[in-house]
């Protein structure tokens, strides 16, 4: 749809064309007309073919029962038989909540978080200032995973970490943040913001870098203040991009952080912080349990999948962006 | 400089310094909350480990020592994963330029038909992946085990930054340029070379910076496919260190027998300097990209 | 003509180095005999010097006619091996603790040898399983083949875990090493309340710390020796819970001696016994605060593997190890502890030969030396002259580290394979050990009244070497994740919340649903299968 209304618009020279292309050789026509983006478009196209979807065939694993010798294609054909023993797990619909509730948020606090960062360093007049706090501030994304969590549990600790030290001075009670299914999720999520924040701001500054400044002048023209720039250009500027990567999150919805949630995880915060990824990795798959694993995986991708599909539509009917 | 104070107060409306100074103090704020860890783990990698996992080392340095840093650049592998990591990271982010950029302009074209086809075609491998016994067998027959190629060939093309790219292309290469290119007789070639890409400098700052930061970490490649360990990059050899230092506390655990003294006071500062000699290259590159963020590019002027 | 000389130079010279590749499969040593080349890795020790440097080594593959291209792995490597294996992409010899574990031998069956049918070429292996039932036992498959080697390395204590109490705070508040549950709160109560350490400050002593307990189950160092003072026996410092008692498989998160564990452990937490930081510190920080200021010790009662190990040098006088606690004086079983023997001293799957090797016969003449006397020796402490004196007369002792910085536990895994490598130590072999081994041992000597009363044929549950169908084990792994996720969320709360006593029904419940009855059953067969 999106389509035909720009051919009409952009070339109406090729406008009978069009309807042609229409007919069975539409494609090669297509080709024909268009072959320089095809060209353009090639490589990665063949890297993605070669690298990608070649080795797919190994999906089937989740439904065959692995016999290494035999190959991925040759075990036993055995249906959803590793998909029904995860869903009758007892332990299924805790997974699922506890995956959802650390990924939902962090998806939520963690895509604003950017926007705002991006919009308050772009106001920072001072040439300086705002070079030292761009590069400041996209440096925790090299932090290692162990020693974020390493750092969480010395400035977290009751006793003598620096966090319940202010608390105490502020008056509030210290608290034990990585021993409670209280704290559980916030300082997950707070601390996965103050760590990917600032990297994920650089694609918005690059966008706002490239807002037409004649929009800016026109603006103050108008007797804009400083307030009413950010709200009716620079927001403006972002929403392209702001719908690409909301989509793009959405299919990210079952995939919390492996690795630090595994490592922040102790006797008492379980309850909470046993997601389907550090589940998986108990059941001691990585060793030999191949289908499973390939089952539970193939679970995720369905559901995250799902999510993009849906948030692609609603954004393609609500503000007529989407992927695809 | 007083002038200029003054200047300011008479120019801008009291609005406006409103917002300046709450841009000032929130600024401010996030500073500090992201610098202090940032400087923590820099006074964490020359004081006593033990005194920093009690939480005692907070604005100082204290046992102050260069042990961390030490055992680092002791190990003469180092230098060759500093190598290594460079051609793969270079040669790889060119390569991924190359790939990605024309893929990008061409899906942002919306008179190419199959576009929406394309992308999804694309977009469906960031979610489904046959997992890593096929990849490595095919990996096997294409001749990419213990080869350098691995790093650069199989990773040519990010999707998610293709998206980006993309979405990048659409909105801010005006329609009415291309139209106007086209009237000229210019082809899409042209236009995406003589037009489009210097259009884009913010845009391949960004991606190029995605794909260089993607190169430097990567160590499951290196893992998983390479063998030979002159062409491991840096930081499987950080990796190597880092581990063999986290050995002393492994305890007796391990199969008994531990180190004492010295070792084990300081063998957890190389989590810390770790960090540290892995980001410092990268943030070197930084305030080159930057500049390209700093101001917009006059699309008006050309369009003018 | 000058370039065609040159090209031709050129040419001759390519040629030769492809030559000279090929002829490296069929070298000579001085008397003639032919080399065989063979391609290996080995799962080192992060601390392990490069392995050419070793000089047994060397000896051993010149005596076996052989010379190894060796890599080594020292980490991830249960990442490598899944995908090396599937694409049947594996060197001539795997060595390592465990390398291939029992359920890839299963899966792929056919990959590697099966020792069986070579022993008679094998004298020293043949010895070590002939000499050494458990060893034959843990390297069998259900069906008789061997497709791993296990290791025996005798000298390793039968616990890893010993307990320590500070007596410079004993005698400074005049008090006795506690001997039951009731005597130990009252201890660590005093520890609490009184400036134990003499620091001039009565808050900065931590009556009781053990290491972190992860949540998949138990292990060294955990508080779970004081669960054995209710008898039972806890293997490796307790894992998921299962034991032996009377040939019977049992699993102690269900069991009413647990439930009265978890009361005494409550009580300790809510009288700020046990340091706060028990559940979220992590291991660095527990090893930190062994080690006090330096000048004061910081913990009363703990757990660890030798004292200069666990609190350092300046402070390792102070502490004494101490024999298991009774639960009270009119409890009437006699205590128990973990028992750790097995774990220590065995190990299987340590190698393992490609069946797809050119000189199979070479391979394993090889892996026959490595479990040579003396081979085996220097395997675990070095090399001869550096590592360990030949006293002539067919004694040895290990000898000191050459830097004097070095422990003796460093210099070990530096110099050698050490524990990561295959080995038979012969039970008659005289060798004096380090000094570090001395002191585990000795402050083992507490304990050993104890350990010598367990029954190792009833109460011992053999968790090494039970052998599982593939189905079986699937079947263990994924209950267990499921049970453990249960127990260790329990075992949280009721150390900090108490609740045991109102909760302990439909939590045993909940542990029967999630499939303890099924690998109880599971065990219980292969226990009995064991015994045949």
């Amino acid at each position: 749809m999106n389509l035909a209304k720009n051919e009409t618009k952009s070339a109406k020279k090729t406008k009978n064309k069009t309807t042609d292309s229409k007919t069975q050789n539409g494609f090669l026509k297509e080709i024909r007309k268009n072959y320089q983006l095809w060209l353009m478009i090639l490589p990665g196209f063949l890297v993605i073919l070669i690298f990608n979807y070649i080795p797919m065939y190994g999906l089937q694993l989740a439904f065959r029962r692995f016999v290494p010798t035999e190959g991925i294609t040759g075990g036993e054909f055995v249906g959803m038989q590793y998909f029904n023993q995860f869903f009758d797990s007892r332990m299924f619909s805790t997974l699922m909540i506890n995956t959802i509730r650390i990924s939902a948020t962090t998806m939520v606090v963690g895509f604003i978080a950017p926007v705002l960062l991006a919009l308050l360093i772009n106001q920072i007049k001072h040439k300086r200032a705002k070079s030292i706090m761009q590069t400041t501030v996209y440096l925790p994304h090299f932090i290692s995973i162990v020693v974020m969590v390493g750092m969480l549990t010395v400035f977290l600790s009751p006793q003598s970490g620096i966090l319940n030290h202010f608390a105490d001075m502020l008056g509030f009670p210290r608290r034990d943040f990585l021993g409670s299914t209280r704290f559980f999720v916030p300082t997950y999520v707070i601390s996965e913001i103050w760590q990917r924040a600032g990297w994920n701001s650089i694609i918005y500054l690059a966008a706002l870098s490239n807002v037409d400044p004649q929009l800016y002048e026109s603006a103050r023209m108008d007797g804009a203040n400083r307030w009413q720039l950010v709200r009716h250009v620079e927001i403006p500027s972002l929403v392209p991009t702001m719908i690409i990567l909301f989509i793009l999150n959405m299919g990210g919805i079952l995939n919390a952080g492996f690795e630090k949630i595994f490592l922040m995880q102790n006797p008492l915060n379980l309850p909470v912080a046993e997601v389907i990824s550090t589940y998986v990795y108990k059941i001691g798959i990585i060793q030999n349990q191949f289908s499973y694993a390939t089952a539970i995986g193939l679970f995720n991708t369905l559901i995250n999948f799902g999510f993009l599909l849906l948030a692609n539509y609603i954004s393609k009917k609500v503000a007529k962006t989407s992927l695809f | 400089m007083m002038t200029a104070i003054k200047k300011y107060f008479s120019k801008t409306s009291t609005a406006d310094i409103l917002f300046d100074f709450l841009v000032a103090v929130l600024s401010l704020m996030v500073f500090i909350i992201i610098a202090y860890p940032i400087y923590f783990v820099i006074i964490a990698s020359v004081s006593d480990s033990r005194l920093v996992t009690r939480g005692l080392v907070t604005l100082f340095p204290r046992g102050f020592s260069l042990y961390g840093y030490e055992q680092i650049f002791q190990d003469t592998r180092i230098w060759i994963g500093y190598m290594n990591t460079m051609i793969y990271t270079i040669g790889g982010t060119f390569i991924n330029l190359l790939v990605t950029l024309p893929a990008a302009y061409a899906l942002s074209r919306k008179d190419m038909r199959g576009r929406n086809f394309l992308t999804f075609f694309f977009a469906f491998t960031m979610f489904f992946n046959g997992g890593i016994i096929p990849t490595y067998l095919l990996f096997r027959d294409l001749g990419l085990i213990d080869s350098r190629w691995v790093f650069v060939i199989p990773t040519a093309l990010n999707v998610f930054n293709l998206i980006i790219a993309r979405t990048f292309f659409e909105h801010s290469i005006p329609n009415s340029l291309y139209e106007a290119a086209e009237l000229d007789g210019c082809t899409h070639f042209q236009f995406f070379l003589k037009v489009a890409l210097p259009l884009s400098k913010a845009l391949i700052s960004v991606i190029g910076l995605y794909y260089l930061v993607q190169h430097w970490n990567n160590f499951f490649t290196g893992l998983i496919f390479i063998r030979d360990y002159s062409k491991q990059p840096l930081q499987i050899v950080l990796r190597d260190i880092l581990i063999s230092n986290q050995a002393f506390q492994g305890g007796a655990g391990a199969g008994g027998g531990d180190i004492g003294g010295y070792a084990q006071q300081y063998a957890e500062q190389i989590k810390y300097a770790v960090i540290i000699v892995s980001t410092l290259p990268i943030l070197a590159v930084y305030p080159f990209l930057q500049k390209y963020f700093e101001k917009g590019v006059m699309i008006g002027s050309i369009k003018g | 003509m000058k370039k065609y000389i040159l090209s031709s130079l050129l040419l001759s010279g390519l040629i030769l180095t492809a030559c000279n590749n090929n002829n490296n499969a069929a070298t000579t040593d001085e008397n003639g005999d032919e080399i065989v080349q063979l391609t290996g890795i080995f799962l080192a020790h992060p601390l392990t010097k490069d392995i050419n440097d070793m000089q047994w080594l060397e000896d051993a593959e010149q005596a076996a006619g052989v010379d190894v291209n060796w890599e080594t792995v020292t980490a991830d490597w249960d990442q490598q091996i899944g995908p090396m294996l599937s694409a049947g992409d594996i060197p001539d010899i795997i060595v390592g603790p465990n390398a291939v574990t029992d359920a890839q031998h299963q899966q792929f069956k056919g990959m590697f040898v099966d020792f069986n049918q070579y022993l008679d070429q094998m004298p020293n292996v043949s010895a070590l399983l002939g000499e050494k039932p458990v060893a034959r036992d843990m390297a069998t498959t259900l069906d008789g083949e061997i497709f791993g080697l296990s290791k025996y390395q005798r000298f390793w204590p039968e616990s890893a875990t010993k307990q320590y109490i500070n007596q410079t705070w004993l005698d400074n508040l005049g008090l006795e090493v506690p001997t039951t549950w009731d005597e130990l709160h009252e201890v660590l109560t005093a520890f609490r309340d009184n400036d134990a350490n003499g620091s001039g400050d009565a808050n900065d002593e931590i009556p009781f710390d053990y290491a972190p307990v992860g949540t998949g189950g138990f292990g060294f160092f955990h508080p779970t020796v004081l669960l054995a003072s209710t008898g039972l026996t806890p293997v490796n410092g307790g894992g998921q819970g299962y034991f032996l008692e009377d040939g019977e498989v049992k699993n102690f998160f269900v069991d009413e001696r647990y439930r009265e564990f978890m009361v005494f452990m409550n009580s300790l937490y809510a009288d700020q016994l046990l340091n706060p930081e028990v559940f979220t510190q992590e291991y660095v920080a527990f090893q930190s605060l062994g080690r006090g200021d330096g000048e004061y010790a910081t913990v009363g009662y703990t757990y660890g593997w030798e004292a200069e190990d666990r609190f350092g040098t300046e402070l390792a006088d102070q502490y004494v190890s101490m024999p298991p606690l009774r639960v009270s004086d009119d409890y009437d079983a006699d205590p128990s502890w973990s028992f750790d023997h097995y774990v220590l001293n065995y190990n299987t799957n340590m190698v393992q030969v490609s069946a797809n090797t050119e000189n199979i016969d070479a391979a394993l003449r090889f892996t026959d030396q490595l479990y040579d006397e003396v081979t085996s020796m220097q395997i675990l402490f070095g090399d001869l002259g550096t590592n360990i004196e030949d006293h002539g007369d067919g004694s040895y002792s290990v000898l000191p580290p050459e830097e004097e910085t070095m422990d003796p536990g460093t210099w070990k895994w530096t110099s050698t394979w050490a524990d990561n490598g295959p080995m038979y130590i012969r039970d008659d072999l005289d060798l004096e050990l380090g000094v570090d081994m001395q002191a585990t041992l000795e402050q083992l000597e507490p304990l050993e009244d104890t350990i010598d009363n367990i029954d190792r044929d009833n109460d011992v549950l053999p968790v090494s070497f039970l052998k599982y169908t593939t189905d079986d084990s699937n079947i263990l792994s994924v209950n267990n994740a499921e049970i453990m996720n249960t127990a260790m969320t329990y075992f949280g709360q009721w150390v900090t919340e108490g609740g045991v006593e109102a909760q302990w029904d439909s939590y045993v419940e909940m542990m029967e649903n999630s499939g303890l009855p099924e690998n109880i059953e599971i065990m219980q067969e292969a226990y009995e299968q064991l015994g045949e």
